[in-house]
């Protein structure tokens, strides 16, 4: 075999092979995710025992005579409790995986050592985090599929509204809780202790977005900062969609305020991983821990 | 009671095989061909087995120091975790310091000093010291008497001036010295190091060698197992060769050498090296064991072998190396080493 | 002779083993002060939003209908001792279970069973530790919960704290067996996870049993630490309780001694299975 001493290089750098690159980090993504068996209890148990704890919680409130309840119905509209917690902790679940799961997808790589490897590889440095969303995205919508099918059939919860509409404040959400995904990634990869950031994140989201009780039970200064999260827009809106039967010109307001807020965190989170990006080229910070 | 340091008695250690496990060269034996399950009637299917250790006989001499040599996946570290009563064995008896690894195992675990997996067998979040401190009380030494032996470990190890420090932030040579002064502490009969050198700077090693000598002469017994050969050869008084779960060969190192002593071996650098020459070499009379493997540099090739005389061999293969590109740069015909022992004895070299 | 052995045990290096055990846990829990902190902080979060539902359901600040299930419409000091006594079992799960397998992911655990200790005392040790912390981030987080949302004791502190202690004990019993099972398992992270909170869910630690639909109630009553939580709140809370009190009682005194008994014979059984598998040093 003859060996010639000047390699010709085989890579050609292009908009097809980022395409391409940005599949084979899906493809491994979703391989090493289906390689756990554990993912099987995630995807069905979680989206059930995660909101009866607050349903139960409801239960024991409404009171055996149902007093409590009227209460909660005067105050929120809603006389279901059930439909009205489920849109918060699916809501709320949902945007947790994402910001565990986009925000360590770098530092994951960081800690098994495979990050600098991928860092060498001439491919468009986004597409990592980008390669992420894909598999995520999947997993999520089955997973709100699950959720939606477990609720219907067992507890039969009523639609009182627009399946589809609901579903679009989904999809318009998208941008803003995957920007705040990726502007994660790159502050938890120079971060020690980054674990601790991400519970005392999700449990301010958890404080403010109105997950089981309507925001406006909170104090004035807390509902300024509520107002400040994308969440808290999301679940307003999918529970006025899907229990208050609202039309589209309704949801406008709050589908604006997603979209803005998609912008904003996209662009962010673009900005806050070349940054990143950059400081670590020059510090070489990739390759420790 | 025998006055043999360590005893073992055809040991032997056989795991369930999980996919991917285990050494290829190690014994498998797999399940005869699979039933379809009738649960819950009927037998489980036998599992698949792997014998990590086959047979294992060993007598250690008290105030010996014992090289247990071979490669990666031959059985070393499991035959050690057998004795320090880590792991129980699938069959056969040892015992230590007189003790049965299984019905006395309290006793073995008192006597026995053990090195194993170094830095990550220490507490990161406590310091040098502590650490110390702790394993000393672990080990039923009276507080009085663990204080001072603690200090005069920590002299030992030269760790004085940060022995106050978290071991999460030592180096990996001074996480080493922690470790070993931890299987110092109760001053045991016996110590056992499962390579102990391994991934140290060569400073550090040669240090740690030096302490192991030291240990002999202070009356310890050590078995020690390394897949370095000079370590092996320099230390030891006696070196059990242990490959694919059994000891193969177990003598002095010199004694060892003797074995193909009257071989030699023939070291050559050649250029444009084809594997069809080494086919025809080891046709000639008396050549064995040929291995080539190719260096750093473009194209430049180190072949080795043993024969059984050099001297007839010798022109047949000059005759076969000139020509057709290939280049001798140089020959060396040297003494057996250990390493050649090794290959002589497993037909594979010691680092694969 | 220089090699003259220096391990002489005896009933009081037995002992003073176990100290030496919990003081290191005590010493690396503190070493790592945010997860110190996370522990008190971590409850009140996951608090906040049920004290908001709660509201959602009050008129004047009383949880009328939740008083028909519970004897008293004093719904937050209710949940905060609900969480108070839930922060032992988590650290019982996690703690107990998942920190055993941690350290023999980190190669220490070996260390440890390489010394002449029986393998029971490094739980026993770990146990002394873990009721300790939990107790003081548990009373921690009761000062600053119930500063912010207002807790009510009406009963005896003293007694309650009497009744809990056997419950704590069987529960760091059941630890053990648990711990065990953890060893056994290539990835224990999701059941960790999901046992904990179904069995703080189902003990009634945020809601009264009574509440709950009418085929989870024999779950919950087969349950011991549901009868603990009862009786704590029954007397400290005066709410209504499943079974008198002094039979609640003694329910959670045998189940301590049943516990501790189970937790030490399985955790020995895997052990020696371990060893057999020969697990300990690879995952």
């Amino acid at each position: 075999m003859e060996t010639s001493l000047t390699p010709r290089s085989l890579g050609q750098p292009g908009f097809i092979s980022d395409v391409r690159a940005f599949y084979a980090i899906l493809r491994r993504e979703w391989t090493i995710f289906r390689r756990y068996p554990s993912w099987i209890i995630a995807l069905l148990i979680w989206p059930l025992i995660f909101p009866m704890m607050y349903i139960l919680t409801g239960r024991a409130l409404s009171g055996i005579d149902g007093s409590g309840l009227a209460v909660f119905t005067k105050l929120t509209g809603a006389t279901d409790f059930i439909g009205y917690i489920v849109i918060g902790t699916t809501v709320w679940m949902w945007q947790n995986i994402v910001l565990w799961d986009v925000g360590f997808a770098l530092r994951n790589e960081q800690m098994r050592g495979t990050l600098e490897s991928n860092w060498l590889s001439p491919t468009w440095r986004f597409s990592y985090l980008l390669g992420h969303t894909g598999p995520q995205l999947i997993s999520m919508t089955m997973f709100i599929l699950i959720t939606a099918i477990e609720f219907g059939l067992i507890f039969s919860v009523k639609l009182n509204g627009s399946a589809w509409l609901a579903l679009l404040v989904m999809l318009v959400s998208i941008p803003a809780i995957y920007g705040l995904g990726f502007a994660f990634a790159s502050i938890v990869i120079t971060a020690k202790e980054a674990h601790t950031f991400v519970f005392l994140v999700r449990g301010l989201v958890m404080i403010f977005c109105g997950i089981t009780f309507p925001v406006s039970l909170l104090p004035g200064w807390m509902q300024s900062i509520a107002n400040w999260l994308p969440q808290t827009y999301m679940i307003r809106a999918m529970r006025s969609a899907a229990f208050a039967n609202a039309s589209f010109t309704e949801l406008l307001p709050d589908l604006k305020a997603l979209l803005l807020f998609g912008a904003f965190w996209l662009t962010l989170g673009y900005l806050l991983f070349t940054w990143m990006e950059r400081r670590a080229r020059q510090t070489g910070a990739i390759g420790q821990y | 009671m025998s006055d043999f340091a360590i005893e073992a008695t055809q040991l032997v250690k056989k795991f369930p095989a999980r996919p991917g496990t285990g050494d290829k060269s190690a014994k498998t034996e797999s399940a005869p061909a699979p039933k379809k399950k009738l649960w819950p009637f009927g037998k489980k299917e036998p599992k698949a087995m792997f014998t990590a250790v086959n047979g294992v006989d060993l007598q250690i001499q008290r105030g010996e120091i014992f090289g247990l040599l071979g490669p990666n996946g031959a059985g070393k570290s499991t035959t050690i975790r057998m004795l320090c009563t880590l792991l129980e064995p699938t069959s056969g008896t040892a015992r230590v310091n007189g003790f049965d690894i299984v019905k006395q195992a309290n006793d073995v675990r008192r006597s026995l000093g053990t090195l194993l997996a170094g830095e990550r067998s220490i507490y990161w979040k406590l310091s040098g010291r502590e650490n110390l401190e702790y394993f000393a009380a672990l080990y039923h030494i009276p507080q009085a008497i663990a204080k001072k032996r603690v200090e005069e470990l920590i002299e030992r190890m030269e760790l004085k001036d940060r022995a106050n420090e978290l071991v999460e932030k030592y180096s990996t040579g001074m996480r080493q010295r922690v470790a070993i002064a931890k299987a110092l502490l109760a001053r045991p009969p016996i110590l056992l190091l499962d390579e102990p050198t391994l991934g140290l700077d060569p400073q550090a090693a040669r240090r740690l060698r030096e302490l192991i000598a030291e240990l002999k002469q202070e009356g310890h017994t050590i078995l020690l197992t390394t897949h370095y050969m000079e370590e092996a050869d320099q230390l030891s008084d006696r070196i059990g060769i242990i490959d694919t779960g059994k000891v193969i060969a177990l003598d002095t190192p010199a004694g060892l050498k003797r074995h193909i002593e009257q071989k030699e071996v023939i070291k050559l650098e050649v250029t444009g090296w084809h594997t069809e020459i080494g086919d025809k070499i080891k046709s000639i009379a008396g050549i064995e064991n040929l291995m080539s493997r190719q260096q750093g540099e473009a194209d430049m090739w180190e072949v080795n072998m043993q024969a059984h005389n050099s001297r007839t061999a010798i022109p047949r293969i000059v005759e076969y190396i000139s020509g057709n590109g290939t280049r001798l740069v140089n020959m060396n015909i040297v003494k057996p080493s250990l390493e050649d022992v090794f290959i002589n004895l497993t037909g594979k070299a010691l680092r694969d | 002779m220089e090699t003259q052995l220096l391990s002489r045990p005896s009933l009081a290096t037995q002992l003073y083993a176990i100290y030496v055990i919990a003081r290191k846990d005590w010493k690396v829990f503190w070493r790592y002060p945010l997860n110190a902190v996370s522990h008190v902080f971590q409850p009140i979060i996951w608090v906040t939003p049920v004290y908001f539902m709660g509201q959602a359901f009050s008129t004047n600040g009383q949880a009328l209908g939740f008083a028909q299930y519970s004897g008293t419409g004093d719904y937050m000091s209710f949940i905060l001792l609900g969480t108070a006594l839930s922060n032992f079992i988590l650290t019982v799960f996690w703690g107990m279970g998942f920190a055993l397998k941690e350290d023999m992911d980190a190669g220490v655990l070996e260390s440890n069973w390489l010394t002449p200790v029986s393998r029971i005392h490094i739980l026993v040790g770990r146990t002394l530790t873990s009721l300790l912390t939990t107790t003081i981030m548990s009373l921690i987080m009761l000062l600053i919960a119930g500063w912010m949302f207002g807790f009510h004791p009406t009963g005896n502190a003293l007694l309650a704290f009497l009744t809990a202690i056997p419950m704590l004990i069987g529960l760091y019993g059941f630890g053990f067996a648990f711990a065990g099972v953890v060893l056994l398992m290539r990835e224990a992270n999701t059941l960790v996870d999901v046992s904990s909170f179904l069995v703080q869910g189902l003990s009634g630690a945020n809601f009264p049993v009574r509440s709950l639909p009418y085929w989870l109630i024999p779950v919950s009553l087969m349950l011991p630490l549901t009868y603990g939580f009862d009786a704590v709140r029954g007397i400290l809370l005066k709410t209504n309780t499943l079974l008198p009190i002094y039979v609640e009682v003694i329910l959670l005194i045998v189940f301590m001694f049943v516990m501790l008994w189970f937790g030490a014979w399985i955790f020995n059984r895997v052990e020696r299975k371990v060893r057999v598998l020969g697990t300990l040093g690879q995952h």
